[in-house]
């Protein structure tokens, strides 16, 4: 573990309120930015890098969420009916990453936001290209909903379809967040997006909601084994909790295709890194 | 007649106290260690539990409002969700 120096304390702070910052406009945590400057940059051991990591999900997913549901952005009865299955997935990854050597944890995590990059790359691009058309006659189920798009300008109806095949991908959404301390927001998003026909800013709201409750079920686990470094979380929450709060308010109107494509890029960076790292 | 409205604000106010508490004792916890004192520890680490609590404080309120709202479905969901979160506290 480092000593909580000013220097690491400043950068822990700075760094998280960037992931905050960030994550409550793309709803993702943060986590897959987190570990890797937990390990890389302050030399954290990377079971604890994970544990914090979770923490500070759980940090920024309360904060976003509370306003996101207020709003209406977020849609907390497909978020919950998704969330039986993540729940169970990242049990199941939490239990078996405490049985998996560091290293493999690395391999598993850079090989993983290889195709992560690829797809959010690829997400940004076709969002920037075309608008999909809203209101298409899909049969009403419980699921649908609406909300008030700023950015649009108005109300934004929509329709949820294949809740089967989401429900089967969001266990392998969970188990990424018990194995690798990343909430699964970045499998969340597109399933939401492109399997469910959920508006961009209602899934990544959703996905929000969504993974507090993933990173808590691993992050327990953490807790307790006596894996939780608690100054370095706290400073990581406190900064993830201060972008958070700015990020909501400072990123809601803007378009978050381009910080997408952005995100794509240094996706693949971190991937490059870690799996160096591991080999 | 219970809204749309208010299992809103009753799931906003729930995240929102629970990460208030948790800052509220992160920021003693943290004063309390870098002054050398043994109590942050004790703090710290309740802080960080009352954030791991607080997606489940909200669970056990969708389970309520759904319950009342008479949606019996996404009340059982939110049961299921919150039992498997008691599990990952236990294992």
């Amino acid at each position: 573990m480092p000593e909580l120096s000013l220097l690491n304390f400043s950068a822990l702070l700075g760094f998280g309120a960037c992931i905050g910052l960030l994550g409550s406009a793309l709803g993702v945590g943060g986590g897959i930015f987190m570990v890797p400057f937990l390990v890389l940059a302050l030399k954290v051991p990377i079971h604890q890098a994970v544990a914090a990591s979770l923490a500070a999900i759980v940090a920024t997913s309360s904060a976003v969420a509370a306003v996101n549901v207020e709003r209406g952005l977020a849609n907390i009865r497909l978020g919950i009916t998704l969330e039986v299955t993540t729940a169970i997935g990242s049990i199941a990854g939490a239990l078996l990453a405490n049985r998996l050597p560091g290293s493999a944890v690395q391999l598993l995590f850079g090989l993983t936001l290889l195709p992560v990059s690829v797809l959010m790359f690829l997400k940004g691009r076709r969002s920037l290209e075309a608008r999909p058309a809203a209101g298409a006659a899909v049969k009403a189920s419980a699921f649908d909903s609406a909300f008030f798009d700023p950015a649009a300008g108005g109300h934004t109806p929509y329709a949820v379809k294949n809740m089967a095949p989401a429900s089967a991908i969001s266990f392998f959404a969970g188990s990424l967040s018990g194995l690798l301390g990343i909430g699964g927001g970045v499998v969340q998003v597109p399933v939401m997006n492109l399997l469910c026909g959920v508006p961009m800013k209602a899934a990544a709201a959703t996905s929000n909601f969504i993974i507090g409750v993933s990173a808590a079920a691993s992050a327990y686990v953490y807790f307790r084994k006596g894996l939780m470094p608690l100054e370095l979380t706290a400073v990581i929450v406190v900064g993830v909790l201060i972008g958070s709060f700015v990020g909501i308010y400072a990123l809601y109107r803007l378009r978050s295709e381009k910080l997408q494509m952005a995100f794509s890029a240094l996706t693949l960076l971190v991937a490059v890194k870690m799996l160096l790292k591991a080999f | 007649m219970f809204q749309e409205k208010d299992f809103a604000r009753l799931i906003q106010r729930t995240l929102l106290a629970g990460v208030f508490l948790s800052l509220f004792l992160l920021f003693a916890g943290l004063g309390l260690s870098i002054a050398g004192s043994p109590a942050g520890t004790g703090l710290l680490r309740a802080g960080v539990l009352a954030l791991l609590l607080t997606p489940a404080a909200r669970v056990v309120m969708l389970i309520y409002g759904y319950w009342r709202s008479g949606e019996k479905y996404f009340a059982l969901a939110s049961f299921v969700v919150l039992a498997l979160l008691l599990v990952s506290l236990l294992v």
